[in-house]
Order: structure tokens, then C-alpha cells, then sequence
């Protein structure tokens, strides 16, 4: 088998391209989401081991040198097992058909936690790995009451005579008890996500022992960045550039969030407060991560601190061929 | 960790160095898997009163008046969730392991409150009342905690202790318990001195691996 082809990632690719192409296919090759395919299931298998190999370094390069027959051991983990560190224990339900919400079956409490994400994450997406220890109802030897409840009682105390009292009632249910258990989870950050989207793992918040466990919400908080400032799929940026720089014109870099160079080449006269649009080095759209927003830089220009000497001042008077331009308006209007 | 060589048994000493260097992948212990990191979520265990940590929208009666924090016998309970957060905004990014001595909030998930206290006396036992305070996980001065353990980070299976910045108490359960409608709750106080009462383990939770290799002893080669 070709585990490359299987997950649609070239043979360079990095441990993050193949969580990312995992996820992905997971989601559209499950079963559950493809009952009309008698091949879903062997897709479905195909992917998990392909993932279960690439993503192990050792694996990975015995694969590469040996192909499929020269793994060493057979596959350890099944792959739910797998599916379940993307998703959550119930994930088959993400994204296929929303979860049933029965109201007869209590449900364990919700989680959400908050998730704090830079911008250079926002840009290029990544994984982050997280263990989840919760407790689990795990069956028990015995019985134990359940659903207990407040009932109405008649009795009859003689002909004609009847007394109402207030009994608790309960069921037998079969024992359980709480018992902690861990897994690792991988909750991506896809390219483009946005300030509060959430990333549910069903099943996986708080048990219930009468029912069914709460989710587990991963929400999004992408933190302040010291160079750049979102606004949609924009950035906004500020450069300093010095007074001779701004008159004569300049070259320059900036470094962006992945590391290439924006180029910048200036030739004219650059004014305080202009803004330069550099189409395309914005953050990528979420919903189409080949469109990208822009880049706005905006300049302010240096001044000199120390006082000119009288000499530097005529030179300059000279150089600029500049009258004396002194117009008197009101510059708030309203503000 | 790797003490300077000392004289006599130089030899075998460097010997056995050099073997541990040489023996690949160190696995989880130098990985430090079993760290807690700023921006986990997590549940405390008071190690001698097996109670955990835990707070909700239920005032004090007296004393500050603020959202009281108490500690549960439960296990299952959401709100007895705490997130270790730095003690300032950016101080302890995602995936930081907490270092032995950092000062750091712990955040109600459930309330947004911190876990706070100050010169209240506590309802049950006249020792210094703990609260849940502020806003939004925005609270004050008082809402910074130092995390006491041995070793260089806050391993995951340690027992450790939260002494509070501003009045140097401990975080400390001895036994009180509240009745209605709290019953069966325990008191969670101060205590001025470090002891048996004032030792809490991380239980379940959501925690994020580290982003960051720590620093063990062995940094020179």
C-alpha cells in the first residue's frame, strides 16, 4: 500500500501536514458517513494504518527504506483508537449526523477551555496536543439505587379511611463506579480561524453516571501579537522610517509570520501616515485557505532630536526651495 | 543534576556519564510529559482530606461576602475545574511547564473568578477566608499564588503547595465541613505555616503538553 498516496501527502511531508491530511479524510472516509460503500470500511482502515506509520518517526523511516513488508511489528492500536485522538470517543457523530439530543438521558456537563493561540499559528495552523484525564463509569460488581424519586403513597388505614404519604423511590441499576482513565487528544488549528470557533470532542467532558458524558470545547483566543494586528483576514503593520528615509526614498524587509520577506522599495517621497497595501500577504480565509487578505503598512517618519545648527538650517532652507507655508485650519471638525 | 566531578571517583563516574549521554531517545522523563503547563485545566486534590478544590455561584455569608471556594468529595463535578494561567497577561504562554516557585492564578472555569484571599477570617475554622475573585479571569494583586515543590517544574504526580503572594498563608483544608446548602462541603482556608493539611495533586483535567523542552540539570555538554 501506498501510505502517501493513501493520505494524499507528499513523501517530504511534515508531521503536521499528515495530522492535518488525516483529519480531513477521517471525517469524509468514515464509514458511518458512507454506508452506500461496501469499500468504506477497508478505506477507512487503509487510512488508519497509513497515519498509524507516518506519523511514528521509526516507523516512518523503516516504511520509507522497506516499504509496508519491512515493518517490524504488526499494527498495535486500532484504528477507533486513532479516529478518537482527533475526535473524542463519540467523534463519528462530529460532522455526520448531529447528535441526538434526547432528553430522557441525563448528560454529564459540558467543558470548554479556552485555547491560546499566536497569530503565527493562526497563519500556517497547527497541532496541539493535549492529555485528557477524566473519569470514567466503568461497571462494578452489585447493584446500587438510581433514579431515585419522591412518590405518592396511599395507604389504607381502615374502611374508608386512606392516608397520603411521601416516599423516595428508587431503581436497581447495575453498579458503577468512577475510575480515571487518560488519553491523548490532537486539536488542530486550522489556517484562518477566527477569535471564539470551537473545536468540540464529543464525549469527552464530565461523566454521568446515569447517562451519558458532557463534550469537551477547545475555543479559540487568538492572543495579541508585538508586530501585527488582525482585522478579518487583514493585517495592519507600522514601520519608522527616518526623515531622510522618507524625503530620498528606501529599501526594506519584513519578516512575516512564517518567516519569509515582504519586500518593500520606495523611490518616492513617503508622508507620515501613509499606507501601503500589499495584496495577498494578509492571513489566509478560513473557509478558502488559498485567498489570503492583505498587508497594510503604515509609516511614520522620525524626526530629529537634537537642534539643527544655524548652518544645517540654511542648508536646508537651500535644499528644499521651500516658502514659508502657514495655513491656519480647523483639523478636528467634529472629532 | 549532573554534580561537578568530584576526586576520587572520577573515573567510573565520567564513565557512567558518558553512557547516559550515548543511550538514545531519553524518553518521557527529559520530554517531561508529566508537567503541568500554563493554560491546562485541572483538578486538585487536597492529599489528606481526599477533597478537591472547588468553587461556584454561592456567596460567603459572612467575611468578604465574595463566591465562596470550598472543597468536594466528587469527583465528577465541573466545577471543580481550575486553569493555571501566569501572573500577568503573556507571562506564561500555552505549553510553558510551571517552574517550582513561579507565581501563578488559578481561574474558576466555570465563574471566571480567581482563586483569592485576604484578611477575612474564615467561617468555620477563624483562619483566612480563600475566595473566588474578579471578572472574566481579571481580578487583582491578590489573586497570585506560588507553587511550592521540590525538583524544577510541577510534575503531574507531585504533591505540591500554593502559598499566596500577598499574605504568605497557605492553601489548606482541616476537616470542617459546612452544612445546608453546601452540606458535606469542606472549608478551604489559609493556614500561616506549611504542613500535611496544605499538600493538593493534580487529578483529571485537560492538559497541554509542553511546547518547551524544560531545562534539566545536564545543559552544559
Amino acid at each position: 500500500r501506498d501510505f502517501y498516496k493513501i493520505l494524499g501527502v507528499p513523501r517530504s511531508a511534515s508531521i503536521k501536514d499528515i495530522k492535518k491530511a488525516y483529519r480531513k479524510l477521517a471525517l469524509q472516509l468514515h464509514p458511518d458517513r458512507n454506508p452506500d460503500d461496501p469499500q468504506a470500511q477497508e478505506k477507512f482502515q487503509d487510512l488508519g494504518a497509513a497515519y498509524e506509520v507516518l506519523s511514528d518517526n521509526e516507523k516512518r523511516k523503516q516504511y520509507d527504506t522497506y516499504g509496508e513488508e519491512g515493518l517490524k511489528d504488526g499494527h498495535q492500536s486500532s484504528h477507533g483508537d486513532i479516529f478518537s485522538h482527533f475526535f473524542g470517543d463519540f467523534g463519528f457523530m462530529f460532522g455526520g449526523t448531529p447528535r441526538q439530543q434526547d432528553r430522557n438521558i441525563p448528560r454529564g456537563s459540558d467543558i470548554i477551555v479556552d485555547l491560546e493561540v499566536t497569530l503565527e499559528e493562526v497563519y500556517a495552523g497547527n497541532f496541539v496536543e493535549v492529555v485528557r484525564n477524566k473519569p470514567v463509569a466503568r461497571q462494578a460488581p452489585g447493584k446500587r439505587k438510581c433514579n431515585c424519586r419522591q412518590e405518592m403513597r396511599t395507604t389504607q388505614l381502615g374502611p374508608g379511611r386512606f392516608q397520603m404519604t411521601q416516599e423516595v423511590v428508587c431503581d436497581e441499576c447495575p453498579n458503577v463506579k468512577l475510575v480515571n482513565e487518560e488519553r491523548t487528544l490532537e486539536v488542530e488549528i486550522e489556517p484562518g480561524v477566527r477569535d471564539g470557533m470551537e473545536y468540540p470532542f464529543i464525549g469527552e467532558g464530565e461523566p454521568h453516571v446515569d447517562g451519558e458524558p458532557g463534550d469537551l470545547r477547545f475555543r479559540i483566543k487568538v492572543v495579541k501579537h508585538p508586530i501585527f494586528e488582525r482585522r478579518g483576514d487583514d493585517l495592519y503593520t507600522n514601520v519608522t522610517i527616518s526623515l531622510v528615509e522618507s524625503l530620498v526614498g528606501f529599501e526594506m524587509d519584513i519578516t512575516h509570520l512564517d518567516g519569509h520577506k515582504v519586500h518593500i522599495s520606495r523611490d518616492k517621497i513617503t508622508r507620515p501616515g501613509a499606507k501601503l497595501w500589499k495584496k495577498g500577504e494578509g492571513l489566509p480565509s478560513f473557509d478558502n485557505n488559498n485567498i489570503k487578505g492583505s498587508l497594510i503598512i503604515t509609516f511614520d517618519v522620525d524626526f530629529p532630536k537634537e537642534q539643527l545648527t544655524e548652518e544645517a538650517r540654511e542648508g536646508i532652507k537651500q535644499l528644499l526651495k521651500q516658502g514659508s507655508v502657514q495655513k491656519v485650519y480647523n483639523g478636528l471638525q467634529g472629532y | 543534576m549532573w554534580s561537578a566531578g568530584r576526586g576520587g571517583a572520577a573515573g567510573p563516574a565520567l564513565l557512567g556519564l558518558l553512557l547516559a549521554f550515548l543511550v538514545p531517545g531519553g524518553g518521557a522523563a527529559k520530554t517531561g510529559t508529566g508537567l503541568v503547563t500554563c493554560g491546562s485545566v485541572l483538578k486538585l486534590l487536597n492529599t489528606h482530606h481526599r477533597v478537591r478544590l472547588h468553587s461556584h455561584d454561592i456567596k460567603y455569608g459572612s467575611g468578604s461576602g465574595q463566591q465562596s471556594v470550598t472543597g468536594v468529595e466528587a469527583s465528577d463535578d465541573a466545577n471543580s475545574y481550575w486553569r493555571i494561567r501566569g501572573g500577568s497577561e503573556g507571562g506564561c504562554p500555552r505549553g510553558f511547564p510551571v517552574r517550582c516557585g513561579q507565581a501563578v492564578r488559578l481561574t474558576h472555569v466555570l465563574t471566571g473568578k480567581n482563586l483569592h484571599t485576604h484578611h477575612f477570617p474564615s467561617p468555620l475554622s477563624n483562619n483566612q477566608e480563600v475566595s473566588a475573585f474578579g471578572e472574566d479571569g481579571e481580578g487583582d494583586d491578590l489573586d497570585l499564588w506560588t507553587v511550592r515543590c521540590s525538583g524544577k517544574h510541577w510534575e503531574r504526580e507531585a504533591a505540591v503547595r500554593f502559598q499566596h503572594v500577598g499574605t504568605s498563608v497557605f492553601l489548606s483544608v482541616t476537616g470542617e465541613q459546612y452544612g445546608n446548602p453546601i452540606r458535606g462541603q469542606h472549608e478551604v482556608h489559609g493556614m500561616p505555616s506549611a504542613n500535611t493539611h496544605n499538600t493538593w495533586k493534580a487529578m483529571e483535567g485537560i492538559f497541554i503538553k509542553p511546547s518547551v523542552e524544560p531545562s534539566a540539570g545536564h545543559d552544559e555538554l
